[in-house]
């Protein structure tokens, strides 16, 4: 039974890898950089959520949105302080931008929320369905019906609206959306805050998987996520879900055979076993890595 | 319709365009013609606002669109069919074509649907290959697509930088057709081609760019006669 434990917990800890993984890839695809502020987006909506069960007596919905609230503001100043002022600068002036504004939202949390581990209001005591010799509980349920709502909501939002057309446009090509009308600035904004409402809710599930948030939590996960994200081969969204899902799954499959302590090793250890033999990727054919 | 008075575009500390300055009438086809490297593309780019002028302005139907940015140039009547197509290639055929109505809030699916048949009675191989992923086409069907997908738009001035680069000399033909169809419905036409032959046939008047400037000026079939023209880019 040990072992269907851990899958479920690494099915729960892969889905919040996926759905922050589909959020960098989207972000990748529309805006074309790659960011090293990700995981801080996650710590930004893990407090937001974290301050509304304060102020609000435990509303999951209102939690739910002040943790993708909170990813869509961070989201909104990391496109105007690294991307919007350097669109036509070098990329990586941009790039080393977002490692700049990953430690000031890092210090800027230790400093007005503190550098102690806070912890997560419990949403429902411990509950849990038997499923035989399984115990599933109420939180992993809604880390998976939350990772499936926000993955399967961008799905349909992309596919049947004209924006999220727009949006698509301007991810496979941005001078052939310009000439067509499209405002890209604007629709980068949009795929950046878009990216990064699932980063919020990523780290709002993280906080309440885990039962607790800190300021620093972002670093690891955002890891994680460009871990998930260059598996799968950078802008292609379903191969980084799925990069996400075997991260999360090996971590807790791996930790049954190591120490719990080499979980964020058994994931980086596997990143770089596949480049070495899969150097595009996943999800790009041979001879089109990104 | 169209005026540009001293147009300059510069990458880096090359200069592209030089002071270059023309105009295209209503109804007109006005074709620009030169090598490789005279500024025929960049100075497209300028005017769709791909690419920053540093000096001159553009005046469409009296309006100046100097300083506008691209999606707005779209918005005010005049659409760039860029060289190489850049048909969006994982969207449909008809997604395609969608995108080329952005600029239009609030239409009606009926509308889009009228706008969508108008294309179709126009390139009916869009209409066979609707469902298709638009990288997937021949390249002759992703410039009719991208013609198409201009014209959705509804542009007063359509401007087209080679549309029958790389096709077969079949395909050309019915491109080059085309564009007197686009002309007789009325829209304005600016045409870039390396075909100076055909271009000048088809085209009302012509500009004759040499190293960013412009050279010699006259209409298409007076170009087709100049010694310097037969010389220089009709082989004879």
């Amino acid at each position: 039974m040990y072992i269907l434990e851990q899958i479920l917990n690494g099915v729960c800890q892969g889905s919040i890898y996926a759905l922050m993984a589909i959020g960098y890839a989207f972000i990748y695809g529309i805006v074309g950089l790659v960011t090293f502020s990700y995981g801080e987006v996650a710590m930004v909506g893990a407090f937001a959520a974290y301050y509304a069960f304060i102020l609000f007596g435990n509303n999951l919905l209102i939690g739910c949105i002040a943790g993708i609230a909170g990813g869509v503001v961070a989201g909104m100043l990391i496109y105007k302080f690294c991307y919007e002022r350097f669109l036509l600068a070098p990329k990586h002036i941009a790039i080393i931008c977002t490692v700049a504004i990953s430690q000031l939202f890092k210090s800027l949390a230790q400093i007005y929320f503190g550098t102690e581990v806070k912890p997560m209001a419990s949403l429902f005591g411990g509950k849990y369905i038997q499923l035989g010799d399984l115990r599933v509980t109420y939180v992993q349920i809604l880390v998976l019906v939350m990772v499936i709502i926000m993955a399967s909501g961008l799905s349909l939002f992309t596919k049947k609206t004209q924006v999220g057309m727009q949006l698509r446009a301007v991810a496979q090509d941005k001078k052939a959306a310009a000439l067509v009308g499209i405002h890209v600035n604007r629709m980068a904004l949009l795929g950046n805050c878009i990216g990064c409402a699932l980063g919020g809710t990523a780290g709002l599930l993280l906080a309440v998987y885990y039962g607790n948030v800190y300021a620093t939590m972002g670093q690891a996960v955002g890891f994680k996520a460009f871990s998930a994200v260059v598996l799968g081969g950078l802008s292609n969204v379903g191969a980084a879900a799925v990069g996400g899902m075997l991260i999360g799954l090996l971590e807790n499959i791996g930790i049954m055979f190591f120490s719990a302590n080499y979980r964020d090793t058994i994931a980086f250890v596997f990143m770089v076993v596949v480049l070495i033999f899969m150097p595009q990727g996943i999800g790009t054919k041979k001879g089109y890595r990104q | 319709m169209l005026k540009v008075e001293h147009l300059t575009v510069t990458y880096g500390s090359t200069q592209a365009v030089t002071d270059i300055s023309f105009e295209v009438k209503e109804h007109e086809i006005v074709s620009l013609i030169g090598a490789n490297g005279a500024g025929k593309t960049s100075t497209l780019l300028a005017l769709s606002g791909i690419v920053e002028k540093d000096s001159g302005s553009v005046w469409l139907k009296g309006q100046d669109i100097s300083r506008q940015p691209a999606h707005k140039i779209v918005q005010m009547g005049l659409c760039h069919v860029p060289e190489g197509r850049n048909v969006f290639p994982q969207l449909t055929v008809e997604e395609n074509l969608i995108t080329g109505k952005t600029i239009c809030k609030n239409m009606s699916k009926a509308e889009l649907n009228n706008w969508l048949e108008e294309q179709y009675e126009l390139f009916p191989r869009l209409r066979e290959r609707r469902r298709q992923q638009g990288g997937t086409l021949s390249g002759g069907e992703q410039q009719m697509l991208a013609i198409a997908r201009g014209l959705m738009s509804d542009p007063q001035l359509i401007m087209m930088d080679e549309p029958t680069l790389g096709l077969a000399p079949i395909v050309v033909d019915e491109i080059f057709n085309l564009i007197l169809k686009i002309q007789s419905l009325g829209k304005t036409v600016l045409l870039i081609e390396q075909n100076a032959n055909m271009s000048l046939s088809v085209c009302d008047r012509a500009y004759v760019l040499e190293r960013g400037h412009i050279i010699l000026t006259g209409a298409g079939e007076d170009l087709l006669d100049n010694p310097t023209v037969q010389k220089a880019y009709l082989g004879i």
